[in-house]
């Protein structure tokens, strides 16, 4: 089966981005991408969009870039999973001859945006049993996830902090990051209370920003001479929506599903992963996405973290680029993971920041509240 | 099954907070309209289908084990257990700003459903697998919210 080949990746300017709206952080997220790719929107045969604060957003976004004719709109929205999703659509879509170059992108101003004022008013149907109780969400329905894995597993505050600091080290090597200064387990720790057990350093920033993430079919790749990072395996799934209640085990997700159906798909195991870039909407959520893909045993990812294990020079380099918590996070995270991957796996940076001799990545993607997830592996093809 | 059908019997004190509430209300619509008309009387329903045992939560038109339409309400006891729990000390909805830190839990009712819901008690006075008991805060005309207190 033929493998859509990653031939372009960029970000939009991050952080606080007052004059941008997401529609223009997408854009121009697109065009460096392309840029990357050494191809113009003149070359796009279909986007894939999710997130975007508005409704029907591969449309707009088509529209909004011109694109004549697109022959692929996918919008399936499974909130920060839905990039990691689109790679499985887009590579089908290929796989038929359907499109040669499509572009996954992604863009908002989740900092600086219009009001996150919400209506008092409550439509949805199951919203009646979920906003009434003030759940702060996202952060609150993964605390109580974190809480059930601290009770059942023995999981401690200090092992989620690992996991911030560890991240914190990647991000004081990358210039694009909002957060650099070191950290400690002790300063996540005395970080404000903000849902317990989380305080503010468990929890991802919140920042304006895009991204984009250039597929083309293996003939185009050859056509451009681009690097081979081949989109090796993808695999999807869901447990539940809005309602963490309605999450069947809390301290299991959809990656105990997706990790070993994306491994088969790509033939690998975890001996062949060189990086992980795992979603960390909170430390909690790449804690248990490392437990649900099998890096270590269920109930053991807070020993797996401890010491440096994910930080530069450890045995698994997780997040690489500083991820959710330290370099930024504009809603919709899992476009992120798919660029930074791509980076390492091309091998774009230099000294400690690059992991040696890069082969295979795992891009992993979650949504909701830790509603939807979804793996891929890729593969540099010409290593 | 709670084995008690009389649902007068298994009321739980409803109180009238509705001057009060500054946050989201429930506005009931097709297969929960019935849970939230009970809700009002102190009465906590939940599903429970008559064809394969299934007991469900939040109400749907559907039974999620064997495919049957509406399955039937039954009165739950009103009784449970803390799944999980977080302190909320940043407000999640608008009219919680003075409520900071408050306790919301997924509470594993005796009967089988798991609902999340507002814990009335002091944060630091909750821990898994502690038993509750539902009261209801009537926050609109139509709906009284189930919240949960130390049993
Ligand atoms: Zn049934």
């Amino acid at each position: 089966m033929a493998e859509p080949i990653v031939a372009g990746v960029a970000e939009s300017d991050l952080g606080a981005t007052p004059d941008r709206n997401w529609l223009d952080n997408a854009g121009i997220a697109t065009v460096r991408a392309l840029e990357d790719a050494e191809l113009t929107l003149a070359d796009v045969d279909g986007v894939a969009v999710a997130g975007g604060d508005d409704y029907m957003p591969a449309l707009v976004l088509a529209e909004y870039l011109d694109l004549e004719e697109p022959s692929l709109l996918e919008g399936t929205e499974i909130g920060g999973s839905s990039f990691e999703n689109f790679c499985g659509h887009v590579g089908d879509a290929m796989a038929r001859g359907r499109a040669d170059v499509v572009v996954i992108a992604y863009g908002s101003t989740r900092k600086t945006g219009p009001g996150r004022d919400r209506s008092l008013e409550v439509t949805h149907p199951t919203d009646g049993f979920v906003r009434p109780t003030g759940l702060f969400r996202p952060p609150g329905a993964y605390a109580m996830a974190a809480r059930r894995h601290m009770h059942e597993y023995g999981t401690t505050e200090e092992q989620l902090a690992e996991i911030a600091v560890s991240t914190r080290e990647w991000a004081s090597m990358n210039p694009k990051a909002a957060q650099r200064d070191p950290i400690t387990v002790a300063d996540v720790l005395e970080s404000r209370r903000i849902a317990e057990p989380f305080n503010l350093l468990d929890c991802c920033l919140v920042s304006d920003g895009g991204g984009a993430v250039v597929l083309v079919s293996e003939e185009k790749a050859r056509e451009l001479g681009v690097p081979e990072i081949a989109v090796a395996g993808v695999a999807s799934t869901s447990t539940h929506r809005q309602d963490i209640s309605e999450m069947p085990d809390m301290t299991t997700t959809g990656a105990a599903v997706t990790g070993p159906k994306a491994f088969d798909e790509a033939g690998i195991s975890h001996d062949d992963v060189d990086i992980a870039q795992l979603y960390d909407s909170f430390t909690y959520t790449a804690l248990v996405t490392l437990e649900d893909l099998g890096f270590c045993e269920k109930g053991e990812g807070g020993e797996f973290v401890t010491g440096g294990t994910t930080a530069p020079g450890g045995e698994l380099p997780m997040n690489t680029q500083g991820g959710g918590l330290s370099y930024c996070h504009p809603g919709h995270f899992g476009v992120f993971v798919l660029i930074e991957a791509t980076r390492q796996l091309r091998g774009d940076y230099t000294g400690d920041r690059q992991v040696g001799g890069a082969e295979v990545a795992v891009a992993h993607g979650t949504g909701g509240v830790l509603s939807s997830s979804s793996t891929v592996v890729l593969r540099r093809e010409d290593a | 099954m709670t084995g008690n059908a009389d649902e007068s019997a298994s009321s739980a004190t409803v109180e009238d907070r509705r001057e009060e509430w500054a946050g989201p209300v429930p506005v009931p619509s097709g297969a929960n309209t019935e849970f939230w008309a009970a809700t009002l009387e102190g009465d906590l329903l939940y599903q429970h289908c008559e064809e394969c045992g299934t007991a469900q939560l939040y109400p749907r038109a559907v039974c999620t084990g064997c495919d049957a339409v509406d399955p039937p309400f039954e009165p739950s006891e009103g009784r449970g257990t803390v799944y999980t729990y977080t302190v909320c000390h940043v407000p999640g909805e608008p009219g919680f700003g003075d409520r900071t830190p408050y306790v919301v839990a997924a509470v594993d009712l005796a009967e089988g459903p798991r609902l999340l819901a507002l814990v009335d008690c002091a944060p630091d006075a909750i821990e898994i697998g502690d038993s509750l008991e539902v009261r209801f805060w009537q926050v609109s005309d139509e709906a009284a919210l189930p919240v949960f207190v130390p049993a």
